[in-house]
């Protein structure tokens, strides 16, 4: 029971900084229905500059999420203004196609910046757990965990409260409705795309503690974005949430029950069946 | 030695090693070892011409590069690649193209199994890594429970697969074999599952990244078995070793160490301090000594590809990695009898611990974290 | 006809080269060429001709490649045979993966082929009885070649892997050129503009995608054997790998995706440029295919061929 537990605690956690990464595309597409296939190159962008804060600044990698938020989302609205905002009307197919192009170029100039040499972030609580019974909860996860949370709902609170929030749903909901009403639809890209930059970015600061940095890191963490949007529902902040933290114990779980090697093949198998059963998702809006 | 004094020779020698890639920061060891070599030949009158493959991590890359090195750039002998699953397709193409190759680390026991002619190497099999860690810690208490956890590749697997197989033969009951798939934040289930077995000893297989990260988990999760071996790699780099948290009081086997007592160990340990700013690993050494041997065969040879096949099949070398023949014995061909150490890290420092031979310290048992 | 003899002179000139080229690294050079080209042609059908982008085409490059290989290994088959079976295999896992897939639309199909193609090479990393997983499977040498009484070829050297090469490169032009004038073009043409119209207009969909999906992997995975005979040794990551399915992708983006020149084009770009950079930028060569897929998307979707033709209309209409 101790070890089913330890799996399952251990895999909400991991699924925390999985939700995040989610969120970010899922706000992209919601907004711009753009697949950013770049989505996990932001995140390694994140990771380095996080990196480089802590080993040139001595600035711990959880209290950089300030500087490193701002700093994405300003990578993401150049993004936008340059390349994503010239397809918004072309072929889906394109879109992906401009965004893997996009991964690739940013991954490749990390590796000929940083050299593809595997970067490790230590600090003194890289290995300290909490005890809770005998269950053992990683000290870096939990904070991550907490940070996420934190982020989540600044970003729920924003969407649902503020103006700039209600004119992004709005956005998001009806492009053309929107535009209507006054909302300055490019505008609300910009800010899309950057906000979903910017979480990638914390995503990347609070991935660098427990993980290890090198350029195509990015690859695994988009796929795995991918699972969680569709899981949770395109287009839905809570879905990616739940999304996330649902993958993060099923790897965990599959990793115990079945083999360490397979726990992604189930998440995959799990990915294309959610495809062909209820593509929408679990909170997810159909429209086709 | 006055031999290769008497030829001012130049021979062309060809290098694969993973420069780029995954595996980057090993296969710097390796260079920096290939650079020292290449002056201590020039200093004994051997110039020797370096043709550089950079495999990138990838086998099919390997394949390549030798193809290269063998067809257009006509080199005389080859040395490396790093890993096990670049050597792998590599050796098969250097004995039919009939070029010798020399192998300095890579540890997949089936590389020197397969009856081939041209292929040697210097280090020892993995077989030889699982049994020094096992014998070493068996030498120290107790123990009846095994755990053995590894990567899912070529190198993991077949050195596990020794591992297992050792335990079969000395009465060491198996109670986790985990396989994992490099590459995860997360191998807490991994680890959960092993400390639930509550193995006395662990051997891990692991490359540097995934080593910390297993290491970290371990420490977090409170698995406590009486040691941890790892089986060289990633366990026995400084990078690992810096990491004073994780790394306190874990075996390692490896290949060489530079307080083993071999002729010129030490000194090259501390040429490669001063060049290099750090702890020289094993593959630096075996790098070293692989390159040297190479040279001096085609050297002698005068660049025949047969002669200097028959130089190493028939040569005897005493160096930083003591004694060197290449032999046939149970069921490996031209495989060097390398004896395999065990080290521990104690208070930030790798102190060989075993065999007695060599041993500069006293190993600190059973295991606890800091 | 004339469209033909430009084909067949450029291919006949082909076939004569290794009659002055010797080196084997140049024939080495022209064989890496080939198999892009095949697999640039190959995913052009479905990808091109059809509208459906799959993302994940490794899946057939790798069935062929471990099907021909796990026979021949195995069974002692002779690739010549076992080719075919490992193709067999393909397309009617193909054709399975694309009943289940087609209903699904643009970006959702395309990560739906991304997952089929990670499931399977997870399965492959992990199915160790019949794989060998992460370690691989090793080719051994092949058995001569024998006709009659007569060795053709014991495969020593480069030259009957050149042409084999070259004969699959125009089998998969030749594919595609006899496609794209058919009725089963004329129908992909149809779903491709509008899916629904051409569904409304009675036009059964995912039949006509599948023929087409079956095509391409079939070509694929006769590509990926030839690929993993030549080089000798393949593992999971390196033909399931999803590099692999972009790289095909590429191939026709950037080259100019429908045409029948489009994917040749963009398969001599790439693996020139790639061996080119390989000096000095490395791994980093696909940093430039990256700028490429980026340039092409957003200047010209066409590709390099749609821009070229573009041109020589301008010139023609005397601009």
């Amino acid at each position: 029971m101790a070890v089913f537990l330890q799996s399952l605690l251990s895999g909400v956690l991991i699924g925390g900084v999985y939700a995040l990464i989610g969120i970010g595309l899922t706000l992209i597409f919601g907004v711009m229905r753009v697949i950013n296939f770049a989505q996990g190159e932001l995140v390694m962008i994140g990771m380095y500059c996080t990196f480089f804060l802590f080993k040139l600044a001595g600035i711990d990698p959880f209290l950089s999420v300030v500087l490193t938020m701002p700093a994405l989302f300003v990578v993401g609205a150049v993004l936008q203004r340059s390349l994503i905002n010239r397809v918004l009307d072309a072929l889906p197919q394109n879109q992906i196609l401009l965004t893997i192009g996009l991964g690739l170029v940013l991954s490749n100039t990390a590796m000929l910046v940083f050299t593809s040499d595997y970067r490790i972030l230590s600090t003194t609580y890289s290995s300290s757990s909490v005890g809770l019974g005998s269950i053992r909860l990683s000290t870096p996860l939990l904070y991550s965990f907490l940070i996420t949370g934190a982020i989540t709902a600044a970003l729920y609170w924003f969407l649902a409260r503020t103006d700039t929030g209600h004119a992004i749903r709005a956005t998001a909901q009806d492009r053309d409705a929107a535009q209507l009403m006054g909302v300055n639809v490019r505008h609300m890209g910009v800010l899309a795309f950057g906000l979903g930059s910017a979480l990638a970015g914390a995503a990347g600061a609070l991935i660098a503690p427990i993980y290890y940095i090198y350029p195509q890191v990015g690859g695994a963490f988009t796929l795995k974005a991918f699972v969680v949007v569709v899981l949770g529902g395109m287009g839905s902040i809570v879905g990616a949430t739940l999304g996330g933290v649902l993958i993060g114990m099923i790897e965990s779980l599959s990793a115990l029950y079945i083999a360490s090697g397979m726990k992604e093949l189930c998440v995959y198998v799990i990915f294309l069946l959610v495809l062909l059963l209820k593509p929408s998702g679990l909170l997810g809006k159909s429209r086709t | 030695m006055i031999l290769a004094l008497l030829l001012a020779a130049s021979v062309r020698i060809g290098i694969i090693n993973s420069v780029t890639g995954p595996e980057a920061p090993i296969g710097e060891t390796l260079s920096n070892g290939y650079k020292l070599a290449l002056e201590d030949l020039k200093k004994a009158g051997i110039e020797v011409e370096v043709v550089s493959e950079d495999d990138t991590g990838k086998p099919q890359i390997a394949l390549s590069a030798l193809e290269k090195l063998v067809t257009r750039d006509n080199v005389t002998g080859i040395v490396g690649p790093y890993s096990s699953s670049s050597a792998n397709p590599t050796v098969k193409a250097a004995e039919k193209n009939k070029v010798p190759i020399l192998i300095p680390t890579a540890a997949k026991e089936e590389l020197t199994r397969m009856n081939y002619k041209y292929v040697f190497r210097i280090a020892s099999p993995a077989n030889g890594l699982a049994a020094a860690g096992l014998d070493a810690t068996l030498g120290l208490g107790p123990a009846k429970k095994l755990a053995v956890v590894y990567e899912n590749t070529d190198f993991g697997t077949s050195t596990a697969k020794t591992a297992k197989e050792y335990a079969a033969t000395h009465g060491l009951q198996l109670v986790a074999d985990e396989a994992y798939s490099k590459g995860s934040p997360d191998y807490r289930s991994t680890l959960t599952q092993v400390k639930s077995a509550d193995p006395d000893v662990v051997f891990m297989v692991s490359y540097v990244a995934d080593a910390i990260l297993l290491m970290r988990q371990a420490r977090e999760l409170a698995l406590s078995p009486r040691a941890f071996i790892g089986g060289g790699a990633g366990f026995s780099q400084p990078q690992f070793v810096a990491e004073r948290d994780i790394s306190e009081g874990i075996l390692a086997s490896t290949h060489w160490t530079k307080d083993s007592g071999w002729p010129g160990a030490k000194e090259f340990a501390e040429r490669y301090q001063k060049r290099f700013n750090v702890d020289p690993p094993y593959h630096s050494a075996c790098a070293y000594e692989s390159l040297r041997i190479m040279a001096e065969c085609a050297a002698k040879s005068n660049n025949d590809r047969d002669k200097t096949r028959a130089c190493l099949h028939e040569g005897k070398w005493d160096g930083i990695m003591g004694p060197v023949k290449f032999v046939d014995y149970d069921g490996f061909q031209n495989q060097n009898k390398h004896p395999v150490l065990v080290t521990q890290v104690q208070q930030g420092k790798v102190v060989t611990v075993y065999p007695k031979e060599n041993a500069v310290a006293k190993p600190i048992y059973p295991f606890k974290w800091k | 006809m004339r469209a033909l003899l430009l084909w067949v002179i450029p291919a006949l000139a082909l076939a004569l080269v290794p009659l002055w080229i010797q080196s084997p690294y140049a024939l080495h050079i022209f064989i890496l060429l080939f198999i892009a080209v095949a697999l640039g042609e190959s995913w052009n059908v479905i990808g091109g001709f059809a509208g459906q982008y799959s993302v994940g085409h490794a899946a057939w490059y790798g069935l062929g490649a471990y099907g021909a290989f796990i026979l021949l290994l195995r069974k002692g088959i002779p690739p010549w045979f076992g080719v075919w079976a490992a193709v067999a295999l393909a397309v009617i896992i193909a054709l399975a993966v694309g009943w289940i897939t087609f209903r699904l639309r643009g970006p959702y199909f395309v990560l739906a082929s991304i997952a089929v193609a990670e499931i399977i090479r997870l399965a492959a990393l992990n199915w160790k009885i019949v794989t060998n997983g992460a370690e691989g499977i090793l080719g051994s040498d092949l058995p001569p070649l024998q006709i009659g009484g007569t060795v053709i070829t014991d495969w020593n050297s480069k030259i009957p892997y050149y042409y084999l090469g070259l004969l699959m490169a125009v089998f998969c032009v030749a594919v595609n050129f006899v496609v794209k004038r058919s009725k089963l073009g004329y129908y992909l043409q149809a779903i491709r503009e509008d899916q629904d119209a051409a569904h409304s207009l009675g036009i059964p969909l995912t039949f006509y995608k599948n023929t087409a999906l079956g095509i391409s992997a079939a070509c694929t995975a006769l590509t990926g054997s030839f690929a993993a005979f030549y080089v000798g040794f393949i593992e999971p990551q390196g033909v399931f790998g999803i590099d692999v399915s972009i790289q095909m992708v590429l191939t026709c983006i950037i080259g100019g995706i429908g045409t029948v020149t489009g994917p040749l084009l963009g398969a001599v770009v790439l693996v020139l440029l790639s061996e080119w950079l390989r000096a000095s930028l490395a791994q980093a060569h696909l940093l430039v295919y990256g700028v490429l897929v980026i340039a092409v998307i957003l200047l010209m979707p066409d590709g390099f061929v749609g821009f070229i033709a573009h041109r020589l209309r301008k010139k023609a209409a005397g601009r």
